[in-house]
């Protein structure tokens, strides 16, 4: 006997996608009611970008010599591929492995840095859903993490010299295996995985890689950094992690060895596992949830280990990124990134630009922008603490983590709200929104919907917020846009350019549970 | 200043849960704030913590200069040492000089610090680091002594060098406002960042107070008619501002709280002080900006109500395992500038020996190189400015010039003779804090004897 499941409701739908995606279309509601979670992930995880972002950058005329010394550019095809690329699954899974192996255009003081940045770009997104040994290794051998973390250029012993400690430590700390052993559920006691031994012999293992090619051109930034044996500590054993690559082996056999020993370490799954969760779903994930996903991540049911679009599908189909019934705990859910925000307004209104420049720039600035950009994390520790638990607040919700909280303080939050006044209202650089086509799910007429105060909010709520709006908050916002003329056209346009900001600059919106 | 049985044992409560660094760590309630004022300042003073994100390189900032020091810090890192000649006008000549006939030198780019040294304005501290206990290179290596969480590590060193505490719930500079802050007629701006979120800002009843570089920031739709209407402004102060019993949610809705109603206080208040003449605060200088607005805030003390504030600011960048040669010196100038520019400010207001600024920085590197970079290390040298500071010396023991040597665990990463809890104390007292206070909010400082700044 079979148990027919009940058919998603819209907002089930849509929080699906707010989850899996970038934005929340009629469309796209329509497809997973129709045909489901999974079928939705399966046809996004086939689209591929139109261009990449390297071919994009030389389309452009970057790859003229006046762009050498700068990062003219890298921003640009950043918005570009974010906003106007339509695999936005496959987008959102690249954004966050750019939040994962985090490179920073600030951290990239050399030659064509924008084509260092947007090639590691299309690294990611190449391998974004392929096994994570793969990536690692494109990632490892990117110019771009070469001259991030300092691999690109690092040296065997000699004399008081001493190898390039950087990415040996990053590398286990960041992007592999964490600070402390972990059960399969996340669970640390708090034991070491790794000493200075460990990363000295790791460092060692890790010399005699560099850029290929002089930096004159900028197809250098583009190729995989490739070795030197003569600058490769061979003359030593070199032992980390309880393996020793022996002495005489090569830096390329080195490599070899030292993917399948992180590779391989029982922390790499839960320590992945939660930061997906953490960017994708939830910032309190149930032990219980970390160890399904690990669990797929350690086999993936064919006896695969790494396979990212299992481990993926395994964060997003869980029950507890799925337990939408309109009852919720009191703590769940996430603070939705600021860059985020802007992404979805952008996809979300049908954003376009006439000069092709995507010209939003950097909004790091927690002032006068989002306090966040993409590829412009401060450090490699991304914009925030995975951990980060806000000091102060309620006793009975000490133990509420909120990575996002980090960067959410008195400046900006308002900040934020100011900067999606402007851009509600005028767009940004000369990208303009097309707020004719209003989400109408019923295919009545747009401008009446627009007109009715409570069908406007209604639809903005399904698509913004994935029904999430407190009745108090659709009170409010009804009320206030019934307040505006709809007497013509510009008035109706107005209205709707209120109702997009208070939606937007909602805690409701700003959480999503 | 006494203390009353009932705030002795709240306060006791309140540093056996630091110190254990429970998740429960009770959240002192604003009606105990009053009970925990007792002093009453007639002064002003403040602590300014210059936070350099990285690890900065200790060995090019504070140079080894006597003919045979210099020889050994050249020879341990031939590639990425200063050359000996560029160091000549920033030798520093404390009071009384140091044994067996050591001297260092400033990095040629913190000129201004060098004068300010000489003016008997700063001074020097040499291996401070994050320490719990006195610890040997024999203790560290046998592993008999309780060492600070996760070594070498950015993050983790950043918090526990802010905190004293893993985790890190709340900060010394916010505790010392827990003591403290009831002498301002208002809370809330008792702890300030110029420069994000930062640990060492955190108390138990302190709240840190973010502000950017022009001071707080007005949310443009409260005020007039956003889209034409005025509904959309009441419309929109009732959905950002009123709670929802949601956890997430409500942390967002507090920061907007906070942020409406300071803005409203602060405000007025930095546009009624003069600003400083722009010789202090060099442009293109983000340090520089950020100790600018701090300057105006504690000119603007008195309309505040303000007696004893902490302030963070930072700079980045600092983590040079490549580029050190070219990256270290533009650093060091950003920093000499902007901390000489400050402290140039505070005297023109009066405010040399009431405002104290420091640097700290995740840790030290090491003294070898990797090439062209130097790598993860521990101890490192640091500054001290204004406040209580009236003659120029050097605090702390010279560390031993060596790769494995017995001041460093290697590669010439420094075990700390001097720990940040020692400076803490020190800073503390001058704020007005009682000795068994500190000690309550300072657990491991009696594991150490008292510096005397």
């Amino acid at each position: 006997m079979t148990t027919a499941t009940p058919p998603l409701t819209l907002a089930e739908a849509s929080r699906f996608l707010a989850h899996a995606g970038l934005f929340v279309s009629e469309t796209d509601i329509l497809y997973v009611i129709k045909n489901g979670k999974e079928a939705w992930i399966n046809q996004q995880a086939l689209l591929t970008s139109s261009t990449s972002r390297v071919n994009w950058l030389y389309s452009q005329g970057y790859s003229n010599d006046t762009n050498k010394n700068s990062t003219a550019g890298i921003d640009n095809v950043i918005w570009h591929h974010l906003i106007a690329e339509k695999n936005q699954f496959v987008q959102r899974i690249t954004l966050f492995w750019s939040e994962f192996f985090v490179v920073s255009v600030l951290g990239l003081p050399l030659p064509w840095a924008q084509f260092l940045g947007a090639s590691y770009l299309d690294t990611l997104e190449k391998y974004a859903l392929g096994n994570f040994r793969d990536l690692l290794k494109a990632v490892t051998l990117s110019p771009a993490m070469g001259e991030y973390l300092n691999l690109a250029g690092s040296l065997k012993a000699a004399g008081n010299r001493h190898p390039d400690e950087n990415y040996a430590r990053e590398v286990m700390q960041l992007f592999t295996i964490g600070l402390e052993k972990l059960d399969i559920d996340g669970t640390s006691y708090g034991t070491p995985t790794y000493g200075q031994k460990d990363i000295t012999g790791l460092a060692a293992a890790f010399t005699g890689w560099n850029f290929d090619g002089d930096k004159n051109s900028f197809k250098y930034a583009t190729l995989p950094m490739k070795m030197t044996e003569g600058n490769h500590q061979s003359s030593t054993p070199n032992p980390f992690l309880g393996t020793t690559i022996s002495a005489g082996t090569t830096g390329t056999q080195s490599l070899e060895i030292i993917l399948d020993t992180l590779f391989k370490h029982p922390n790499v799954g839960p320590f992945v596992s939660k930061r997906l969760i953490l960017r994708l779903v939830s910032s309190n994930p149930s032990p219980a949830y970390i160890s399904r996903v690990a669990t797929v991540f350690n086999n993936n049911g064919r006896g695969v280990r790494g396979d990212m679009l299992a481990v993926i599908k395994a964060v997003l189909l869980d029950p507890e990124a799925n337990s939408f019934t309109g009852t919720y705990s009191s703590t769940t859910g996430r603070i939705r990134e600021p860059m985020l925000r802007l992404v979805q307004w952008a996809k979300t209104f049908n954003v376009t630009t006439s000069s092709n420049l995507w010209g939003i720039g950097n909004t790091s600035s927690s002032s006068y922008g989002l306090g966040q950009s993409p590829l412009r994390a401060p450090t490699v520790f991304n914009y925030y603490d995975p951990s980060y638990v806000p000091p102060k607040t309620q006793p009975k919700y000490r133990a509420v983590a909120s990575p996002e909280m980090q960067i959410t303080d008195e400046v900006s939050v308002v900040g934020y709200i100011n900067y999606m006044q402007a851009v509600i209202s005028n767009g940004v650089s000369d990208l303009k929104p097309d707020y004719s086509v209003q989400i109408d799910l019923a295919k009545k007429d747009a401008k009446a919907q627009a007109k009715d105060a409570n069908q406007l909010v209604s639809n903005l709520n399904l698509l913004l917020t994935s029904n999430q709006l407190s009745s108090s908050s659709i009170t409010s916002i009804s009320s206030a846009i019934n307040a505006m003329s709809s007497k013509d056209d510009a008035a109706i346009l107005n209205r709707v350019k209120a109702a997009i900001f208070l939606v937007m600059a909602s805690p409701d919106y700003i959480v999503i549970r | 200043m006494s203390l009353t049985k009932g705030r002795r044992e709240f306060l006791k409560r309140l540093a056996q849960y630091s110190a254990l660094g429970s998740a429960s760590q009770i959240a002192l309630p604003f009606s105990a704030i009053a009970e925990a004022a007792s002093t009453n300042a007639s002064d002003y003073k403040a602590i300014v913590c210059v936070y350099l994100y990285g690890g900065n390189d200790y060995a090019n900032t504070v140079v080894p200069y006597d003919s045979s020091s210099y020889s050994l810090y050249n020879s341990l890192r031939p590639t990425i040492a200063l050359d000996r000649n560029s160091l000549s006008s920033t030798v520093l000549a404390p009071k009384t000089a140091l044994n067996n006939g050591l001297q260092f030198a400033l990095s040629p780019n913190l000129a201004p610090l060098a004068s300010l040294f000489a003016n008997n304005q700063m001074n020097v501290l040499l291996n401070i680091g994050t320490l719990v206990q006195p610890t040997t290179k024999a203790q560290y290596q046998n592993g008999s002594v309780k060492l600070p969480p996760r070594l070498f590590s950015h993050n983790d060193q950043q918090k526990y060098s802010q905190s004293f505490l893993d985790p890190d719930l709340t900060g010394w500079g916010g505790r010392l406002e827990d003591l403290l802050m009831a002498n301002n007629s208002s809370s809330t701006f008792s702890a300030i960042s110029v420069a994000g979120n930062a640990s060492f800002l955190n108390g138990n009843s302190t709240h840190q107070f973010q502000v950017g570089t022009n001071g707080s920031v007005a949310v443009n739709a409260l005020n007039g008619s956003p889209f034409g209407s005025t509904a959309i402004a009441t419309a929109l102060k009732s959905i950002i501002t009123t709670p929802q019993g949601q956890v997430l949610r409500d942390q967002v809705i507090s920061t907007v709280n906070r942020s409406i109603i300071s803005h409203d206080k602060l405000a007025p208040s930095l546009t009624g002080s003069s600003p400083f003449p722009a010789s202090f605060f060099p442009t293109g200088n983000s340090l520089a900006a950020q100790l600018q607005v701090v300057a105006r805030i504690i000119n603007a003390k008195q309309s505040l109500g303000m007696k004893r504030q902490v302030f963070f600011v930072s700079l980045g960048g600092f983590d040079n395992h490549d580029h050190l040669v070219t990256n270290h010196p533009a650093l060091m100038k950003l920093v000499g500038d902007a901390v000489g520019g400050f402290q140039s400010a505070m005297s023109s207001i009066g405010m040399a020996h009431n405002v104290c600024t420091f640097t700290s920085s995740d840790f030290g590197r090491t003294l070898t190189s990797n090439g062209d970079g130097a790598d993860h290390g521990w101890g490192s040298h640091h500054f001290v400015l204004g406040g209580p500071i009236t003659q120029s010396k050097f605090i702390g023991t010279p560390p031993v010039l060596a790769n494995n040597g017995p001041s460093d665990v290697g590669q010439g990463r420094l075990i700390p003779t001097t720990s940040w809890d020692q400076l803490a104390y020190s800073l503390g007292s001058w704020f007005g804090a009682s000795t068994s206070d500190l000690k309550l909010i300072l657990p491991n400082a009696q594991n150490f004897a008292n510096i005397s700044l």
